[in-house]
């Protein structure tokens, strides 16, 4: 039968998480210039950190090289600990869920069905999902607002609910870590809102440690308490979003000046570009 | 919701057509036999017509109708799943066309041996099989970073187009006759009139249905991409290879026994999805099931549609076939 | 009736005076020339450089006496020995265009279906004569047809006649006896019964069945080539099965090999009483000057 969450609903009995990358890099074949160079990071127990950087800086491969998806060159990836290479991929699923920017389906599934499909790392080979693992996929839609859509066909949702909908399948992994690539880069304004909320919600009420990867400067000073810069592979600065989110490192990360104050009604740091400057 | 239950009431439901449907079938065709007679002991073996229509001509095509249907359906699926693709059919990546090569080639070079009771032109056309999976998995799997779909997809439809062009080429220098039987095989047949071919191809199927039992949930999470599916604990390149490799083996093994039959291994998994959703845990034995009674019955139709001459089974899927997609076409717009 | 005569020889006089004799003999003469000159424009020359894709026509051009005039033939020509050290020029699916207009040939004997070949042998202004497979009889009405063609219309007639007696010959032979109920298999794949090939009610190889004194077991299916099934040969349950092998010699562990396969259908009579025969040879399935001995051989297996 599948694990339960019973573990991580119980506040405050929480298993500490550790996720370190220790001076990773990753080039695709032998001579290709390195995709991510030299870099060093360490996510704690209950982050929210965002990965923040021009497209082509390495952000979706650092993603990939913390998930396990991809082996890094060179320097290793730790969980607790432990060499995440040396971890089979059914292991590592059961303690790290990955939320990828877009999804498509080659079949018709309907939302529930994706959501169960989360379930998979803790099934055997032959286990069909039981009642305990249809109670925590209906709890990871409850908590993504999508179990209205739970009948409906995955590719008749709009676009945040879809989204919605494929965080909960990550969430049904019963992770304790969660890596999202660019989750809101392919929504409109609104749907945008309703997953930032979410994973602000997510984070604080549930205790899920996140890492967002992103681009988009706003959506990382609204959501994340830390910040990772990285350009061309490498990391350029790394602590507390009011720290690091300033017109220089702006400048530094993407060429531009920009002003960079705190917003009166959100109290979050916002980003306005004004004008580009040369390298 | 309860997945459990749903899986067995759709599996059971098609085991019993099935079931029905392979009962019934050798009881007819396009002779009158009495089911009596043929049943009855007491008449010796050479005198019983009935009995020797039943168990000689048509059980044994039954059985191999069963298989090759069951096998095509499947693989369909399968690699329909791991192309990601759901126009992909067994023959996309040119297994069948290796299958039919190896056949052109001990027909043209009127190759006559055997072994174990199976002769030349299903051998050869198993061993073409296997070359061809051979070759596209050697070019697919040439990049480093383990199997590429899209350059499987590739390798398989351009093995394909370069099988069927060699296929051409070997018929055009054969003889007047040897073009006809070489044309004839093409079409499929199912008239083995004898157990030994099935028993040769049995052991390959299972092994093939084998593999077919532990991929189901492996595709339903490839659906969403190898990405996804390796941050949800698939082992992608080893599912791949599984796939691909158990798909061929049933692809070359149908093939060998009944030539290459189309349609079968695109309309099942579609009529299949249209009855019970996508979950290959219910889509993948549902299918196999299915085609297996669907092919059974296009062989019937075959036997008996323009009595005593025969139709071949491929014209009949493929007429079956034409219209369908028409319908799908029409369906969806 | 003389009352016209002197009528119209007095219109003569009056249309030509007195010069009518020379004008009645210029006139005749004028018109015997042109008659002649049409007769001998319209009608071909005998053809001297000819090639045959046929291999039956070609067997019958040397029957007829026409052999001499052969300059090529196909691919698959064996027989008369004389043709083997001729050139070739392909066949029925692979006729090489090219080499058969370089050999300057006068007449080409093709098949009825080769449409293109006789496109582009029409634009070389080269004749051809169109041939299709037809019954028994049609041998002998192509043999004359050949020999009109050829200028061996004698000739042909002989060998037709001749071909025609021997037939007879053989149907006399039997005429008495009770004609067994026969199949006449002439393909399936080697070692197994899948994709029998039998002949039906209809077409040369019915025809010579039945001059062999056999009765055909697919008489009711109006084709000349019937791929049926194992049900369908158990349901017919024939007296014998004749098959047709193109071996010229098979010997004994191959002729095993051959019957082998039908030995599952116990039931059929042909089977039981072990009347299953191979018929060898090449020639049986060429509807040509051969095809006498080919019932002979069918005879002499139906009635021993």
């Amino acid at each position: 039968m599948g694990q339960s969450l019973q573990v991580r609903e119980t506040p405050g009995r929480r298993i500490s998480l550790s996720l370190s990358a220790e001076n990773v890099s990753f080039r695709y074949a032998p001579g290709s210039p390195l995709v991510v160079d030299q870099v060093s990071l360490r996510l704690t127990d209950g982050a929210l950190t965002g990965i923040l950087g021009p497209n082509g800086s390495g952000k979706t491969t650092l993603l990939r090289l913390l998930s396990g998806t991809r082996r890094p060159t060179a320097g290793r990836v730790l969980l607790d600990d432990r060499v995440l290479d040396r971890m089979s991929r059914r292991e590592v699923a059961q303690h790290i869920a990955v939320v990828p920017q877009e999804t498509e389906l080659a079949f018709e599934y309907s939302a529930i069905e994706i959501v169960l499909m989360g379930r998979h790392p803790h099934l055997g080979l032959f286990t069909v999902e039981g009642p305990a693992d249809i109670e925590i996929a209906q709890q990871a839609m409850a908590s993504t607002g999508t179990a209205p859509v739970a009948d409906r066909l995955f590719h008749q949702l709009s676009g945040g609910e879809k989204q919605r909908v494929v965080i909960a399948a990550a969430l049904a992994q019963s992770p304790r870590l969660l890596l999202l690539d660019e989750p809101t880069a392919s929504l409109d304004l609104g749907y945008q809102l309703e997953v930032s909320t979410l994973l602000k919600g997510l984070n604080r009420d549930r205790g899920v440690t996140m890492a967002v990867s992103t681009h988009d400067l706003n959506l990382a000073a609204a959501i994340c308490r830390e910040l990772i810069l990285m350009r061309d592979g490498r990391v350029i600065a790394t602590g507390a979003t009011n720290d690091v989110l300033t017109p220089d490192n702006v400048r530094r990360l993407y060429d531009v000046e920009a002003d960079v104050h705190v917003h009166a009604e959100t109290g979050h740091l916002t980003v306005v570009p004004m004008r580009r400057v040369p390298r | 919701m309860n997945i459990r239950r749903r899986l067995l009431l759709v599996v059971g439901a098609f085991t019993i057509f099935t079931g029905a449907v392979m009962v019934w079938a050798p009881t007819v065709g396009s002779t009158d036999i009495s089911l009596a007679r043929t049943f009855d002991r007491s008449i010796p073996w050479e005198s019983n017509v009935d009995a020797q229509i039943f168990f000689v001509a048509r059980l044994p095509r039954v059985l191999a109708g069963a298989m090759v249907g069951a096998a095509l359906a499947a693989a369909g699926v399968v690699l329909q799943a791991l192309l990601r693709n759901p126009l992909a059919t067994p023959f996309t990546l040119g297994v069948s066309a290796g299958g039919s090569l190896g056949a052109m080639l001990a027909v043209t070079m009127n190759l006559e041996f055997g072994l174990l009771g199976v002769t030349s032109i299903p051998l050869a056309s198993f061993a073409g099989s296997l070359i061809a999976t051979a070759i596209v998995y050697a070019l697919a799997a040439s990049q480093r970073r383990g199997l590429s779909t899209s350059v499987l997809l590739l390798a398989g439809v351009t093995l394909n187009s370069f099988f069927s062009a060699l296929i051409l080429f070997v018929q055009y220098l054969a003889d007047f006759t040897e073009a006809l039987r070489a044309i004839r095989w093409m079409m499929g047949g199912l008239d083995v009139a004898g157990y030994a071919p099935i028993v040769a191809a049995l052991p390959f199927l299972l092994l093939a249905l084998a593999a077919f039992a532990v991929l189901p949930r492996t595709l339903n999470l490839l659906s969403a991409g190898t990405e996804a599916a390796a941050a949800k604990g698939i082992n992608v390149v080893s599912a791949q290879r599984l796939a691909f490799f158990s798909a061929s083996l049933a692809t070359g093994a149908a093939v060998s026994l009944g030539g290459p039959i189309g349609f079968i291994g695109i309309i099942v998994p579609h009529l299949v999805r249209l009855l019970i959703g996508a979950d290959h845990r219910i889509v993948l034995p549902a299918s196999t099931l299915f085609g297996a009674s669907f092919l059974v019955l296009c062989d019937l139709a075959a036997r008996t549609l323009m009595a005593p001459l025969e139709i071949p089974v491929g014209v009949v899927t493929a007429l079956i076939g034409g219209p369908f997609f028409l319908w799908l076409l029409v369906k969806r717009s | 009736m003389i009352a016209t005569k002197i009528t119209k020889k007095t219109k003569v006089t009056k249309v030509f005076g007195s010069n009518t004799k020379a004008f009645r003999s210029m006139f005749f003469v004028c018109f015997v020339v042109t008659f002649v000159f049409f007769v001998v424009v319209s009608a071909q020359p005998t053809p001297r450089r000819i090639i045959s894709l046929v291999p039956a026509l070609t067997e019958m051009l040397f029957a007829i006496g026409a052999g001499p005039q052969v300059v090529a033939v196909s691919t698959y020509d064996v027989e008369p020995p004389a043709v083997r050290s001729l050139p070739t020029v392909g066949a029925l699916l692979d006729p090489d265009t090219e080499k058969i207009i370089s050999l300057r040939p006068d007449l080409v004997l093709t098949y009825g279906s080769q449409t293109d070949l006789q496109a582009q042998l029409t634009a070389a202004k080269i004749p051809f004569f169109d041939y299709r497979h037809g019954g028994l009889d049609h041998i002998m009405v192509t043999m004359r047809a050949l020999g009109a063609r050829t200028g061996h219309v004698d000739q042909a007639e002989k060998a037709a006649q001749s071909l025609q007696s021997a037939i007879d010959a053989v149907r006399h032979r039997v005429a008495g006896r009770p004609k067994p109920r026969t199949l006449l298999v002439f393909g399936r794949e080697p070692g197994s019964l899948r994709n029998i090939y039998a002949s039906g009610g209809r077409g040369f190889l019915h025809d010579m069945l039945v001059a062999a004194g056999g009765a055909d077991v697919l008489d009711d299916i109006n084709q000349e080539s019937a791929q049926i099934s194992t049900e369908v040969v158990l349901a017919r349950a024939p007296d014998v099965i004749l098959e047709f092998n193109s071996s010229n010699r098979l010997n004994d562990a191959d002729l095993k090999k051959v019957v082998d396969p039908w030995l599952k259908l116990s039931s059929v009579p042909a089977v039981k009483n072990k009347r299953v025969i191979v018929l060898l040879g090449s020639g049986l399935t060429v509807p040509g000057p051969r095809v006498a001995e080919g019932i002979e051989k069918m005879a002499r297996a139906l009635h021993p």
